[in-house]
């Protein structure tokens, strides 16, 4: 924990093991050689000067926005806002998000960096979504472009068929299923899981979804879908609806049903497209609490905590990754109205939310950046995913013609990565014993005692 | 093929081999540039790297500056601020996961305040009382000359505003707004005007400095738009620009670095490609020219059946449209004249706003001159073509000076005003009506007149002298509300024109979003976005000693069957009877929304 506190402390060093983090593989770092990456892209921005306007004919569009793109983050950084806001001009003018891979990826960064701005000017910051009218229409719309991303990009897949064979490992010999997706959306991927279960030898004696999500309207449609699609398959089916957030739900009670023969696994797939668990602490206590036979995630290897500059050049590095993967230039009309959806709904979304005065929780509190490390305390212990997940993933990707991601097993983790940059990881995590899970459970009732 | 992806990571890769010098000398330095009154130098230093360790510096940096800047009165101990939601949201187990607090620097910047929310998160029911309870500083427009500290507001927790009833539904739905903005309909698709809403009840917070709503409305405006959005969103994006640059008065800057960046990435092939497109999918512009082409070539050629002489034509052409407008009236004149085709001369005044771009549109208009020349052998019209460039007020267009009479050899002059008259920037001293009168001192046969039919002049700049220019609240409020209007059914009509991904639209609306910042915030006085209705530029044309010409039916027709080259929504309508004050020229509008006004005169 002390370790923990003092690797966190100085905002720099967190940042700069975020980076760090990224590019671990081949070359030793220590901290010093990670800010002074910062600060050679600072001096790069910086060489430029005052020639704003003396681009050299010789310089790329790409290399100008990049450029003007760092230099304006930090003046954001610096709080020269109007500096910035000048910059954002040059920004927008030069950006599109219609045009290549980097044109398009700083279309986005410029509009979350001018959002920023004015955010900070006004002194508001809290997101507009979760307490509006708006939410239910928001839901749908991030709904459909998450199917559209489904079909562009193999992330989603990944996420889903991963989890769904971790899932099905875990499941052996259980009759009594019980799976709590802490943020369902459509729950594209529990056919999948369904069809698998129904074709075990031994079909499922009960099959229970608790879906949890911000609009009730979405999540019962959601549940209409899978008790078809139950159906179709002969599948006794029990949707359970939550609307809120994870980390608010109070008591473990809440998720499990009657019967204790009831195997739990829970699946959770990150983004940043809005605050999932509500609170992280909230979220590790419930996680103890439920006992679950497997909890499986999926986390983008970016950092959500940290200064805003560290933030803002892992975000962009992370970004132009995937922005890139999802083609350059301009593609046929109907598809590049897709990508163009799923970029603004899905990925500029995310952006804004990181580039946003708080970060992704708008609030400046990340208390769990890696949830597996935080799962690992808590009590659970990895379980490999190398032997069939990591065999699906390998099939999914030979699949389509997606040339360019990478699959990397490390420490029982599946990494999906763009070129060399790694873009997800997967892990499966158990309680690490029967007693243990007790022992946890125990604490968690004296400490909810204390509480009240 | 370099991405920008790429890029990051060779940039990365390569400073894997620096070390970073002097790494302590920049801490704790960044409170010299958040402090004191002075603007701090543009250029970034090292010690903008200092952001790192500035949690105990940061926040007592501001002081100074205008009236209304807000830093924080209570300075308490930051670490409360961050345990206080946390002891209520982990229960008595704050000291163990204190240490897992880890301090966004966002939070201790001057800019910004240490304001915790609830963290009811989405479980958080619409609440009617999350308005913030404190004293609000007055709003003020100067806080951001300090340089530094520029928050406009007090932070604050902001929820819906219990007392509007928004209207997110989807365009196919019914239209109707509903609450307190239902008076905000605006034509054109239909459906949920939510941003027309939120924007007109800034826009009267604004007016009347009621600085919390103004904080809120502007929070949510800020969260839900978005420059490639859909319209609404759009609209929120640009309009929002535009109060916010109204705030922090910044409107004449905000256009200069506006116009600047566009000339930079401006080339002759971008302006073309868009100029075309343009008109390819919308008769915006073509409806103009094609009026206006149809009125002067009858002019021209009832000249020329009237005499023998030979005869030399001069048009003055006030437009900002490239030129695409005279080709056809070059084959026309090719074509149509019975005998020797006459001389044309052009003289193109490209009039723009001083903050416009000028040295991209002088580019463009050097190509252009070329190949307007080549044109006009390749038809056999004995052609000569000027481009005179003209910066700010067109009043100030010095009309002697361009010698249209060519010495006298001119035997009849056209003017050709294409969006240009609002380009005289409205005022006292009856500037527009005087300028009417000195295009009549030109003895021109024919004056076309074309503009886009919005009320943006907000009062009468005739009715006195010093009114005019006079950006009172009334008037704001006035000039927004017909500003959204106006540029609601204009984003409309090029949504359902273009293609979803098209960077040609894209250019287009960030050009109406620079006119939107000019009205919204800048000063009247040195606007070249006042446009006026049709009624009151046919009312100055009558004062000025013109009368109109109507239309032939061969001009009335070769208008409708070019609006049938273009989608639906699209229609013509005349402006009324001869005898009618207004009755002069035809309409282009829009879903029955009139937009474009065409109109023909003669002294």
């Amino acid at each position: 924990m002390i370790q923990g506190v003092l690797s966190r402390a100085p905002a720099t060093d967190a940042a700069a093991a975020a980076m760090k983090a990224k590019r671990a593989a081949s070359i030793p770092e220590d901290e010093d050689s990670a800010r002074g990456k910062r600060l050679q892209l600072h001096d790069s921005a910086a060489e430029q000067g005052p020639g704003l306007a003396a681009a050299s004919a010789a310089e790329t569009r790409g290399l100008r926005l990049l450029r003007l793109l760092l230099r304006c983050a930090e003046a954001v950084a610096a709080d020269q806002l109007p500096e910035a806001r000048d910059m954002l001009q040059e920004i927008a003018e030069l950006a599109s998000p219609f045009g290549s891979s980097p044109e398009r990826v700083a279309a986005y960064f410029g509009d979350a960096l001018c959002a920023r701005v004015l955010s900070s000017y006004l002194g508001a910051y809290s997101p507009l979504l979760a307490a509006s009218p708006l939410a239910a229409a928001q839901s749908r719309r991030v709904s459909s472009a998450f199917q559209a991303y489904n079909a562009l990009s193999p992330l989603v897949k990944f996420s889903h068929f991963t989890a769904n064979k971790a899932i099905l490992q875990a499941l052996d010999g259980e009759d009594r299923v019980h799976v709590v997706d802490l943020d369902i959306m459509q729950g594209l991927q529990w056919p999948g899981l369904f069809h698998m279960l129904a074709s075990r030898p031994c079909r499922p004696l009960s099959l229970r979804v608790t879906g949890l999500g911000a609009s009730l309207d979405v999540l019962h449609a959601t549940g209409r879908r899978l008790a078809d699609f139950a159906a179709s398959l002969g599948l006794p089916f029990e949707f359970h609806p939550i609307e809120g957030k994870i980390g608010h739900v109070a008591d473990a009670a809440a998720l499990l049903g009657h019967h204790h023969r009831e195997a739990t696994v829970v699946y959770w797939m990150h983004h940043c497209l809005y605050d999932v668990t509500g609170s992280d602490v909230g979220t590790v206590r419930l996680l103890k609490s439920l006992r679950p036979k497997l909890v499986t995630i999926v986390e983008q290897d970016l950092g959500h905590s940290g200064d805003f500059l560290g933030r803002f050049v892992e975000a962009l590095h992370y970004y132009s990754a995937l922005f890139d993967a999802l083609g350059d230039g301009a593609s046929a009309g109907a598809a590049e109205e897709e990508r163009h959806a799923v970029e603004r709904l899905l990925l500029g979304a995310e952006i804004r939310n990181i580039v946003a005065v708080g970060g992704p929780k708008r609030t400046g509190e990340v208390r769990v950046e890696r949830w597996g490390d935080e799962l690992r305390r808590a009590g659970f212990r990895p379980v490999s995913l190398t032997g069939a997940p990591a065999a699906q993933a390998r099939l999914l990707l030979g699949m389509y013609p997606w040339k360019g991601y990478t699959l990397v097993e490390e420490d029982g983790c599946l990494k999906l990565g763009w070129k060399d940059l790694s873009l997800l990881t997967a892990s499966s995590w158990e309680p690490t014993t029967a007693e243990d899970g007790l022992v946890v459970v125990a604490a968690a009732a004296r400490q909810e005692g204390q509480d009240s | 093929m370099d991405t920008l992806f790429r890029l990051v990571s060779l940039q990365a890769s390569e400073q894997q081999q620096q070390q970073q010098p002097q790494q302590s000398a920049s801490y704790n330095s960044r409170s010299t540039t958040s402090s004191g009154g002075s603007r701090s130098s543009s250029h970034q230093t090292n010690a903008s790297y200092n952001y790192y360790h500035h949690h105990h510096s940061s926040s007592s940096s501001g002081g100074g500056g205008g009236g209304g800047q807000y830093y924080y009165s209570q300075q308490q101990p930051q670490q409360s601020y961050y345990l206080e939601p946390y002891q209520e949201e982990c229960g008595g187990n704050a000291q163990h996961h204190h240490h897992h607090l880890y301090m966004d620097e966002d939070f201790s910047s001057s800019s910004s305040s240490r304001h915790f929310h609830s963290h009811g998160g989405a479980g958080q029911p619409p609440t009617s009382s999350a308005t913030p309870t404190a004293p609000t500083p007055p709003l003020s427009t100067s806080s951001t000359a300090a340089g530094a500290g520029h928050a406009l507001f007090e932070a604050a927790d902001l929820s819906f505003p219990p007392d509007l009833n928004l209207d997110f539904s989807s365009p196919a739905s019914s239209p109707g707004g509903g609450g307190t903005a239902s008076s905000a309909a605006v034509g054109g698709g239909g459906g949920g005007r939510w941003a027309s809403q939120l924007l007109l009840e800034c826009a009267r917070a604004v007016a009347t400095r009621e600085s919390q709503r103004v904080q809120q409305l502007m929070w949510m405006l800020n969260e839900l738009a978005s420059p490639y959005g859909d319209v609404e969103q759009k609209l929120a994006s640009y309009f929002l620009q535009g109060l916010f640059a109204r705030l922090t008065a910044s409107g004449p800057r905000t256009l200069r670095t506006l116009a600047a960046a566009t000339d930079r990435n401006t080339s002759f092939d971008s302006t073309r490609r868009t100029a075309l497109r343009f008109q390819e999918l919308s008769p915006w512009s073509s409806f103009g020219h094609v009026a206006a082409n149809g009125a002067i070539l009858e002019s021209f050629l009832e000249a020329a059946a009237a005499s023998s002489e030979p005869q030399r034509f001069h048009i003055l052409d006030l437009s900002n449209t490239f030129c695409t407008q005279w080709p056809t009236l070059l084959e026309a004149l090719a074509t149509r004249s019975p005998d020797d085709t006459p001389h044309l001369s052009i003289t193109t005044v490209v009039s723009a706003a001083p903050s416009a771009p000028t040295s991209a549109v002088q580019r463009v208009m050097r190509e252009i001159g070329q190949r307007m020349e080549k044109f006009a052998r390749l038809m056999g019209v004995p052609f000569r073509f000027r481009a005179v460039h003209h910066s700010g007020d067109l009043a100030e267009l010095d009309l002697d000076a361009l010698d249209l009479t060519e010495g006298g050899a001119t035997t009849g002059i056209a003017v050709n005003c294409m969006n240009s008259l609002r380009g005289v920037v409205p005022g006292g001293a009856r500037r527009r009506g005087a300028f009417a009168a000195s295009l009549r001192r030109l003895g021109p046969r024919i004056v076309t007149v074309v503009e886009e039919e919005a009320d943006l002049v907000a009062a009468d700049p005739e009715a006195s002298s010093d009114e005019g220019g006079r950006n009172t609240e009334e008037a704001f409020l006035k000039v927004f509300g017909e500003g959204l209007r106006f540029f609601s059914a204009y984003m409309d009509s090029l949504e359902e024109s273009f293609p979803k991904t098209s960077n040609e639209r894209l250019a287009l609306e960030r050009a109406a979003g620079r006119a939107i910042v000019d009205l919204v915030s800048c000063p009247a006085s040195e606007s070249m976005e006042r446009r006026e209705t049709a009624v009151a530029w046919a009312r100055r044309l009558r004062l000025a000693g013109f009368s109109p010409v109507p239309f032939s039916d061969d001009v009335a027709d070769d208008v409708r069957s070019l609006l049938r080259r273009y989608r639906e929504g699209w229609s013509m309508r005349e402006a009324g009877t001869d005898d009618s004050p207004a009755g002069a020229g035809v309409f282009l509008a829009w879903k029955e929304q009139p937009l474009v006004w065409a109109s023909a005169w003669r002294p």
